[in-house]
Parts: structure tokens; C-alpha cells; sequence
């Protein structure tokens, strides 16, 4: 699997002096067995149901990527013609690929950091309160757990041009509100928003559990040495978060990259294709039966998503 | 000098753990904007499913109004009627919930095992075993799905539990999850347990998993969401009725060919989330349970 | 780690080699074989069949009637989602592990058809003169018919009875006429006198019949013929519409258009038989009427018609079980009533000759407009070039191509993916 590309950057091994004193040693020692035999022992189960249930596919996959195999080779998917790179060099010469890339490009760029940081302030402040807490909690978790099917009324009814609240709201500041969802430049980012917004909950929980690993000695430390609540934040609890941030950027961008339930529930990708994303094309031509074309398309996406976790590892690599 | 004194479990009650907060002087109360600001944001959050909850009592007509109405002018019962009267509750009940806790705990155990070695274990090969783990990660669901049906028809697993269960049963997000978890979590405890002779299972199993309750909790509730919706995958490995799973059953009679029933569509989606609110409030009190790292310095 | 990359290379390279043999040119999956022999007598064993949505839930208890009638059978139906059901029976097809009939959308027809998991249909138990001749049509492809129509839906001209007296109009039966009424309705008081769907997924079946009606063709039987000025004509009749503010150019959202139709803000739309429903559920009752859609200069005008087929799969064990089951859900009598059980349309012209279907006004007025109705071609592709050409009305329809281009943009893309007929 071409994924192992992205492990040079890692591994991203923070407050661990240890680690690096142990790397230093000679291969063998006894303790050094202990460890192999250890850790074999413990990716056994993960081990197994990957060679069982996923290398097969993601390499039928990957076979299928470079065949002109549709959906009518079904019953027959060996008796396809090989197509080499042609679905790839297709692919890149479809202008509505190439929209949908830049579509998925700007809704990654704009919506992971806006999510991350919203996520982390509804972390952080949830962290900080002692009453209603469980209130609070659920409360940001509840985008996650709602029905689509009522999120999609109730934002279409935000975003609604005449009556909506949101253009009322700017009605009352002198603004006339536009058409959000009908408009070919704001459809987008208006879904970025609510992606944002649906989305937040699942990172709070992370990052909740991700703060807990926080010493509470060590902001004490810092407040008797005259550090403020944003110094403390900043160079104390958000070092030591890093494993948890990193962990939210990838699993955000991975997910970012192949979205396709907001276009898809709010504008179906349009108007004319503007919220049209790689996963909602990709979507569409397993529908139409193209496998071999969607399978490149796939492994196009893939490579993407590769690229930005190598990128993300890199960024949020510890300072040494 | 590295001392691991076990948190008091009342420890988190009364505990900060926040910069924003931390458990001393002046500024230890939470001012009062936080939770004005909180509170707005709750409002915000919360829209669509108070919108869902007051709608799956509406009569179809009144779910349908536009601009969206809140209040129910009629209330009915009539779309949870309907749909118990049509679905068969308890089988698809105990297929999910059997389901959703086999995977969750799978995940939990089998995750937590590979996440800890990959995070404190040195061990060779251990950039391909993660690299193995995030390019699963990274393939898109959908270009698997197909072969992935087919691998397991020829196994013989359609229409059974194992079908249902295996495919997910350790996923690469929980072993990513709890690596990075692991990652935050000082070494020197696993020095210390060295030099009092502790086996290196025993070691995962009796010093370092016990501080994961944090991570444990997350990966429970978002594992347990994600198996407990979904809709694909039991839709096609599911072939007979009585192995239908909530969300298949669901989607029976409520999307037509060319009409949808929103009313059945949202009580549907109201009867599915009880479970996972229930879980998110029993699971969220170990958010600040888990670490007092007394002694480490 | 290079080294791990040129292993993963070279284990690609490998299973690329061994599977390297080509498709073969005799077509062997779409080919149509003869279709089996069907024996005398009742049906016996083991019938297991797929059905979508209320079909499903319906269909168990209402084939009572077959078993008494072959007492050695058993039929067990499991009812499947909508949702997802395209993805389910090509998997199943995929995997070999099909039941023995399954409901199947009409647009599907081409794809599955192809894959060479469908049974042909065995002509000396079914007879095309038997059924509407467009729900027939999409079960053949490319010359054989590969299952047979149960029900159908079909698209006529929804509208404000209450209106279109106030503006003293009868229904249209011309394209002139249906122009003339929608600006009626809306100096009546309606806000747009009819809503055509401006884009986006399915919008096809809402232009098309007015390419029909102007006598454009989608295929000559092995191509596409999308850029005909018969095209061209209707979808700049079609888009006049929005340039002359008769119907509004955004989408609306699912209940917006009964509740606009009942409140008067939309005077007329086109849509299939449940929307009855959906208008009375939203509050208009006795002010609306259905009309077969008018054609270019005189009535009746095509329409649109979809709906589901039964089909039995190669890879079942009891074919002959399987089309006496069908055979069974094609006669006129039991149509009838199973319309009387869950409101499905007889794809037969003989169920809506007497019985519930005349009882029905509205219903028996897409009675009428079967008789005139085209279906898409039945090729693999379709959906393919369906999506194409919705997204090319909406760039019409916002006005970002001239109907010309917009139609010579349908048939590049179409011709570039072809039929995928082999």
C-alpha cells in the first residue's frame, strides 16, 4: 500500500524522552525482544482482519482503476479490457473533475481550520464549567446525532433568502441578505459553515478526552510563575495536546476531502455544479456504473488525502 | 523521580484541569460570560434537533409547511404508531444493539492494543503496521464496497452476524484514536513499572489502559454511533428481513420512489438517537475522570 | 521503507499479469440467450423475491391468492429500502446471490440487463400487446425483453380549477394554449403560473416530454440523436417559461410545491399520481384538476413513464416458479386489485378498462395519458446521460448557454459515452 509513504514524517513521539533514549540502543537487548514480541502480539487482531477483509479489495480496487470495467462487467469482472492510465488521463481532463477538485480543494482549505478551532473553544470552554456540564456537552454533540434529513429543513430555512432568519438579521443592520444556497459563489461556503457546524461535536469529544491528559500540576506551575490564562493555554496545554490536534486535523481532512453529505442533501451539487465535490462525483459515476473510472477517481482522492496527512504530520511535528 | 499515584475517583468533581481554568485564586469560578456564550451556542447547535424531536409529532401536512412551523399544531402520536405497528421493533432493536456493541467493543480492545504498541513499543516494522493503519483510513469507502460485498459473499457470511461484525470489527480510526492518546501519556510510568518487573502485557493491560478512560469513552460513543447508523453495508450483507438492522428497517417505508414521508422519516430518526444520547450521557462523565498525573514532575 | 514499496509494486505488477485477459468480442454477458421453457402445471418450490418499499410490505399477504392456487410453493418476500436498492441488486448480481425476482426500476433496466443477470423474457407467457406500449419498451434492450412492466406512473398537468375560471380558461390541449394558461393563472393571482423543474437531479423527465411532443428522439436504436432542432425548439419553449417569469429558475425544496399549489402561489405543475395525494394532504380539495399534458399544436401530448418491472435473475434456481409468479401479478384481475391494495398503477390497458380505476377521476386521467408515453432508452448509460442532460437545463434555464449550445453539449457528452451496448 502506497499509504506507508506518509509514516517518514511520524512518528510524532511528543514528551517522550524516553523514546528517543531507547532508539539510541543496539538492536537485541532483551527487553528490546520483549517489546517486538509485545507489540506483534498486540496488532495480531487488526493484523488478521485487514489480510482478510481489506487488502483483497483495496487491491481489487486498485486492478479495477486501471480497467474499462462497468457496472455490466459484473458477473464477469476479470473478462475486462486493460486500460492502463487512460481513466487517469481522462480524469484529469474532464473539466467537471476539475471543478469538483477545486471545489473539494477550497471546502478542505477553509473548512478544517474553521472547524478545528471551533471544536477546540467549545472544548476548552466546556472543559472550564462545573454546572450543567452534561448539559452542555450533549448540547454540542447534538448536530452529530440529528437526522439529516432535519438539519438540511432547518438550514434551508436559516439560509432562506426572504424569510430566512440569517437575512432578517442582516436586514436589520441595513444589509440585504443574498440567495445563500441559490447563488453560485455563497452556495459553497455557506455548506462549509454548516459542515463546520455539524461536525464540531465529534472533534469536541476528542479533544475533551484529548485535554484531560493535561497535569494540572504543571498550570499551577505556570500560574505562580505569572503566566495568564492565554499564556497558559498557549504554552501548556496546546504542546501538550499535539497528539490529540494532529489526530483531529487528519481524521477532519480525511474527512473533509471526500464530503458529499451536505451538497448532497442541500443542493444536490448545484447550482451548476458549484458545490459539487470529488466524493459526490465519484458517487455519481459508481452510480452510472463506471467502475473502472470511479475506482481512479477514488485513488485520486486517495492520493490527496495522502498528501495532506503527510502535510499535516509535518506541520504538527514537535518542536525539538 | 516519577511516582504514579492512581486518580481518587471523586478527583475530576471538583477538578480543573483547563488553562483557562486551572484550580487556583481569583479566577477560578467561571465567569459568567462562558456560559452566556455556551449558552448561545447551545441554542444554535440544538436548532434542528429540537426541530426534529417537535416534528416527528406533527401531522405529515404540518411536517411539510414551509417555512418550517415548531410548535405542533396537532399533536399525534400517529407517525410512532405507524411505525411500530409496521416494523418489527424488537428484532431490528437487538440486530443493531448486538451489532453496534460487538463492533464498539472490538474497537475499543482490539484498538487500544495496537494504538499502545505503536505508540510505546519499539519494534521493527512498526512504520509499515502504521502505515498499514492510516492508508486504510485513507481509502475511500466507497471504491471497496463492491469487492468487499463480493470477498464476503464467497466467505459465506452473507446473512449472518459475522457479516454484519467483522468488516468493522477493528477500524483505523480507533487505532489511531488511542495511538495519539497513548502518545500524551508519559513514559516514565512504563519505566517505573519495568523496574518493578511488570510483563510488558501486563504492563498495557493493568497500568496504561486504565488511564485511557478519556479516549475509551470517545472512541465508544463515536464507534458506537457510526456502527449503530449505518445503512449500506447491512443493506446489502442483510438479504432476509429478520437480519434488517434499525436504520435498514427505517428506510423501508418512509422513502417511496417518489415521495418521501417525512413524518415517519423523523419519528424514525428520534426512535434511533434515544440510545446514543443515552450512551453520550453515561459515557461523557469520564471526560474528567481520567488522569490526575500526581507526582510527575 | 523503499523496500516495502517495491514489494507492494511488484505484487500489483504480478496480480495485473495474471488477470490481463481482455474482454472477449462475442459479448457473451449481453448476448440474449433463448429464454427457458416454462412447464405446464402450478408452480412449486421455494420463490424468493425482492420488492422495494411499499411493494414489499404489501406483496407477502397479497399473494395469498398464488399459493392457493399452487399449493407446493412458497413465496417469501423481503421487502428492501428504496434507499440503496440499485446498490443492493448489483451487488447481489455482483455475488451471484440474487433471490429469484426482484422489483426493478425501469431506468435500471439497460444496466442489469447487460450485466447478463437477467432472465429474457419467455414471449409464449407474456405478450407485448398485453401492456402499455411505453412501460414495455423499457424492458427491452437492445431487442429482447428482459422482464415484464407490473405498474406504472406517468405525468400529466396538475392545476388550480378555482384560477383558471377566474381567468376564464379551459385546459390547454397546445403548447400555445399551455403558455396562454400559466400567464392566465398568474393574472389570476397565482405568483408563477406553472412550475417547471429548473435543474438539477431528474429534470429530464420533466423537459423531455416536451421533446417528445415536438418529435425529438433520444436514440435512432444505436446512438444518441440529442441535437435535433425539434431538441433545440422544446427547450427554448421550455426556458421561456423562466425568462418570462412564469415559473421560478431556483429548485424548490421537497413540500415547498404542494403547499405553494394549495395556497395558490402556483397555479399548475407536472407531476405523477401521488401527488393526489400529497395536494389534498396539503389542503387543496376540491380546486384543482388533472389533464393529460398537451401536445405541440393539438392534445394529447407524450409524457414521461416510469415505474417498476419484475424480473427474474439467471442465477435463480426456480425460474420456472419465478415467471409463473409473474405471470400470476400480470393478470388484469389481480392488477385491479392490487391497486385496490396499495394504489399501484396496472401497466396493462385492460385493468383500467372497467373496475376501481374508473372510479377515480384524477386517477383515470393518467389512464388516458399512458396510452401516450415515452420511456428513456434502456441502455446501460442512461442515467449517465441523464444527469448530463439535467445539468445542461439548468444552464439553459439560468440562461448561461443558449438552448443551441446547451442541446449540442447533451449529444458531445452523450456520444462520448456511448449506449454501453456491446
Amino acid at each position: 500500500m502506497p499509504a506507508v509513504a506518509t509514516t517518514r514524517d511520524g512518528p510524532d513521539a511528543p514528551g517522550g524522552a524516553g523514546m528517543s533514549a531507547r532508539r539510541g540502543r543496539p538492536r537485541g537487548t532483551p527487553l528490546q525482544r520483549r517489546q517486538a514480541r509485545t507489540a506483534w502480539l498486540l496488532a495480531v487482531p487488526f493484523l488478521l482482519l485487514f489480510a482478510a477483509f481489506t487488502a483483497g479489495p483495496v487491491f481489487a480496487s486498485l486492478f479495477m482503476s486501471f480497467t474499462d470495467m462497468r457496472s455490466t462487467d459484473l458477473r464477469t469482472p476479470l473478462n475486462v479490457e486493460l486500460a492502463g492510465l487512460d481513466n487517469y488521463t481522462q480524469l484529469f481532463s474532464d473539466p467537471l473533475f476539475r471543478k469538483v477538485a477545486v471545489n473539494t480543494a477550497i471546502f478542505v482549505v477553509v473548512g478544517v481550520p474553521l472547524t478545528m478551532v471551533l471544536a477546540l473553544a467549545a472544548a476548552v470552554g466546556l472543559n472550564g464549567i462545573q454546572r450543567l456540564r452534561g448539559f452542555f456537552r450533549l448540547g454540542y454533540y447534538l448536530p452529530v446525532v440529528t437526522s439529516i434529513v432535519a438539519v438540511a429543513v432547518v438550514w434551508r430555512f436559516l439560509l432562506q433568502p426572504d424569510t430566512g432568519p440569517i437575512n432578517q438579521l442582516l436586514g436589520v443592520v441595513g444589509i440585504d441578505g443574498p440567495d445563500w444556497l441559490g447563488s453560485t459563489s455563497l452556495a459553497l461556503p455557506s455548506l462549509i459553515v454548516m459542515a463546520a457546524w455539524r461536525n464540531l461535536g465529534t472533534l469536541m469529544v476528542i479533544f475533551l478526552a484529548g485535554l484531560q491528559t493535561v497535569p494540572r500540576e504543571m498550570l499551577e506551575a505556570a500560574e505562580v510563575d505569572g503566566a495568564g490564562r492565554w499564556q497558559r493555554f498557549r504554552y501548556v496545554t496546546l504542546p501538550l495536546l499535539r497528539p490529540t490536534l494532529l489526530f483531529g486535523a487528519v481524521i477532519t481532512g480525511i474527512g473533509y476531502l471526500q464530503f458529499f453529505e451536505e451538497p448532497y442533501v442541500m443542493t444536490r451539487g448545484g447550482p451548476l455544479n458549484s458545490t459539487r465535490s470529488v466524493s459526490f462525483y465519484i458517487y455519481d459515476h459508481f452510480g452510472f456504473g463506471n467502475y473502472g473510472y470511479a475506482a481512479a477517481a477514488s485513488y485520486v482522492l486517495f492520493v490527496a488525502i495522502v498528501v495532506l496527512t503527510a502535510l499535516q504530520f509535518r506541520l504538527l511535528r514537535p518542536k525539538t | 523521580m516519577t511516582t504514579y499515584t492512581p486518580p481518587p475517583p471523586s478527583v475530576s468533581d471538583d477538578a480543573d484541569v483547563l488553562a483557562a481554568e486551572p484550580g487556583r485564586g481569583g479566577d477560578r469560578k467561571p465567569s459568567r460570560w462562558l456560559y452566556v456564550v455556551l449558552a448561545v451556542g447551545v441554542i444554535i447547535m440544538a436548532l434542528p434537533f429540537v426541530w426534529m424531536l417537535l416534528s416527528s409529532v406533527k401531522p405529515e401536512a404540518e411536517v411539510r409547511q414551509i417555512p418550517p412551523t415548531w410548535l405542533p399544531e396537532t399533536f399525534t402520536l400517529e407517525n410512532y404508531r405507524e411505525l411500530f405497528d409496521r416494523l418489527r421493533f424488537p428484532t431490528y432493536f437487538f440486530n443493531s444493539t448486538l451489532v453496534a456493541v460487538v463492533v464498539t467493543l472490538g474497537n475499543l480492545v482490539f484498538g487500544s492494543m495496537l494504538g499502545y504498541a505503536l505508540a510505546k513499543l519499539d519494534f521493527r516494522g512498526k512504520r509499515v503496521v502504521f502505515g498499514l493503519v492510516l492508508g486504510t483510513l485513507m481509502v475511500p469507502g466507497m471504491v471497496t464496497f463492491v469487492p468487499l460485498f463480493v470477498l464476503v459473499s464467497n466467505m459465506g457470511l452473507t446473512n449472518t452476524f459475522p457479516g454484519l461484525i467483522l468488516p468493522y470489527l477493528v477500524g483505523p480510526f480507533g487505532v489511531f484514536l488511542m495511538r495519539q492518546y497513548f502518545l500524551g501519556l508519559p513514559d516514565e510510568l512504563i519505566q517505573a513499572a519495568r523496574v518493578d518487573g511488570a510483563g510488558e502485557l501486563r504492563i498495557f493491560w493493568s497500568v496504561m489502559l486504565p488511564l485511557t478512560g478519556p479516549a475509551l469513552a470517545t472512541l465508544g460513543i463515536l464507534t458506537f454511533l457510526t456502527s449503530w447508523n449505518n445503512f449500506l453495508w447491512p443493506l446489502v450483507v442483510a438479504q432476509t428481513e429478520d437480519m434488517y438492522t434499525l436504520p435498514v428497517a427505517l428506510a423501508l417505508y418512509s422513502v417511496g420512489q417518489n415521495a418521501t414521508q417525512y413524518g415517519l422519516l423523523l419519528a424514525g430518526a428520534v426512535v434511533v438517537v434515544v440510545p446514543v444520547i443515552a450512551l453520550f450521557l453515561a459515557v461523557q462523565r469520564y471526560f474528567v475522570q481520567g488522569i490526575a498525573m500526581t507526582g510527575i514532575k | 521503507m523503499s523496500r516495502q514499496m517495491t514489494a507492494v509494486a511488484a505484487l500489483a505488477a504480478t496480480a495485473l499479469a495474471l488477470t490481463a485477459c481482455g474482454r472477449d468480442d462475442e459479448g457473451s454477458d449481453g448476448e440474449a440467450a433463448p429464454a427457458e421453457e416454462i412447464s405446464e402445471g402450478p408452480a412449486t418450490g421455494n420463490i424468493e423475491v425482492w420488492a422495494m418499499g411499499t411493494e414489499g410490505e404489501g406483496l407477502g399477504a397479497f399473494l395469498a391468492g398464488f399459493e392457493e392456487e399452487n399449493p407446493d410453493v412458497t413465496v417469501e418476500v423481503t421487502p428492501v429500502p428504496w434507499e440503496g436498492a440499485h446498490d443492493r441488486i448489483a451487488t447481489a448480481i455482483a455475488a451471484g446471490e440474487t433471490p429469484d425476482v426482484s422489483l426493478i426500476g425501469t431506468t435500471w433496466m439497460g444496466e442489469f440487463a447487460e450485466t447478463g443477470g437477467l432472465e429474457p423474457t419467455p414471449t409464449d407467457l407474456f405478450s407485448e400487446d398485453d401492456f402499455f406500449p411505453g412501460p414495455w419498451a423499457s424492458t427491452v434492450v437492445d431487442g429482447t425483453s428482459y422482464g415484464v412492466p407490473w405498474y406504472v406512473e406517468t405525468r400529466a398537468l396538475f392545476y388550480r380549477t378555482d384560477l383558471a375560471q377566474q381567468a376564464g380558461l379551459e385546459p390547454p390541449t397546445t403548447w400555445d394554449d399551455l403558455k396562454t394558461f400559466a400567464q392566465g393563472l398568474q393574472q389570476a393571482g397565482a405568483q408563477q403560473g406553472i412550475y417547471l423543474q429548473p435543474g438539477q437531479g431528474g429534470s429530464w423527465q420533466t423537459f423531455m416530454p416536451f421533446a417528445w411532443q415536438n418529435g425529438a428522439t433520444l436514440t435512432d436504436g444505436d446512438a444518441y440523436t440529442l441535437d435535433s432542432p425539434e431538441m433545440i425548439e422544446a427547450l427554448e419553449y421550455y426556458t421561456s417559461y423562466f425568462t418570462e417569469g412564469l415559473s421560478q429558475n431556483t429548485v424548490l425544496q421537497p413540500g415547498a410545491l404542494e403547499q405553494m399549489f394549495a395556497d395558490g402561489t402556483i397555479g399548475s405543475f407536472i407531476s405523477g399520481p401521488w401527488h393526489i395525494g400529497l395536494v389534498r394532504d396539503a389542503g387543496a380539495t376540491d380546486n384543482f384538476d388533472v389533464v393529460p399534458l398537451p401536445g405541440r399544436d393539438e392534445a394529447p401530448g407524450a409524457s414521461f413513464v416510469g415505474g417498476g418491472n419484475l424480473a427474474v435473475f439467471t442465477d435463480s434456481d426456480n425460474k420456472d416458479g419465478a415467471w409463473k409468479l409473474i405471470e400470476y401479478l400480470t393478470q388484469v384481475e389481480v392488477q385491479q386489485s392490487w391497486y385496490e391494495a396499495i394504489t399501484d398503477l396496472p401497466s396493462m390497458p385492460a385493468a383500467w378498462e372497467d373496475g376501481p380505476l374508473t372510479e377515480d377521476e384524477l386517477v383515470a386521467t393518467f389512464g388516458e395519458q399512458l396510452e401516450h408515453t415515452e420511456a428513456p432508452p434502456a441502455v446501460p448509460t442512461w442515467e449517465q446521460v441523464a444527469s448530463v442532460i439535467d445539468t445542461d437545463i439548468e444552464a439553459a434555464v439560468r440562461g448561461t448557454m443558449s438552448a443551441a449550445d446547451a442541446v449540442a453539449d447533451m449529444q458531445s457528452q452523450a456520444s462520448s459515452i456511448g449506449t454501453g451496448l456491446q
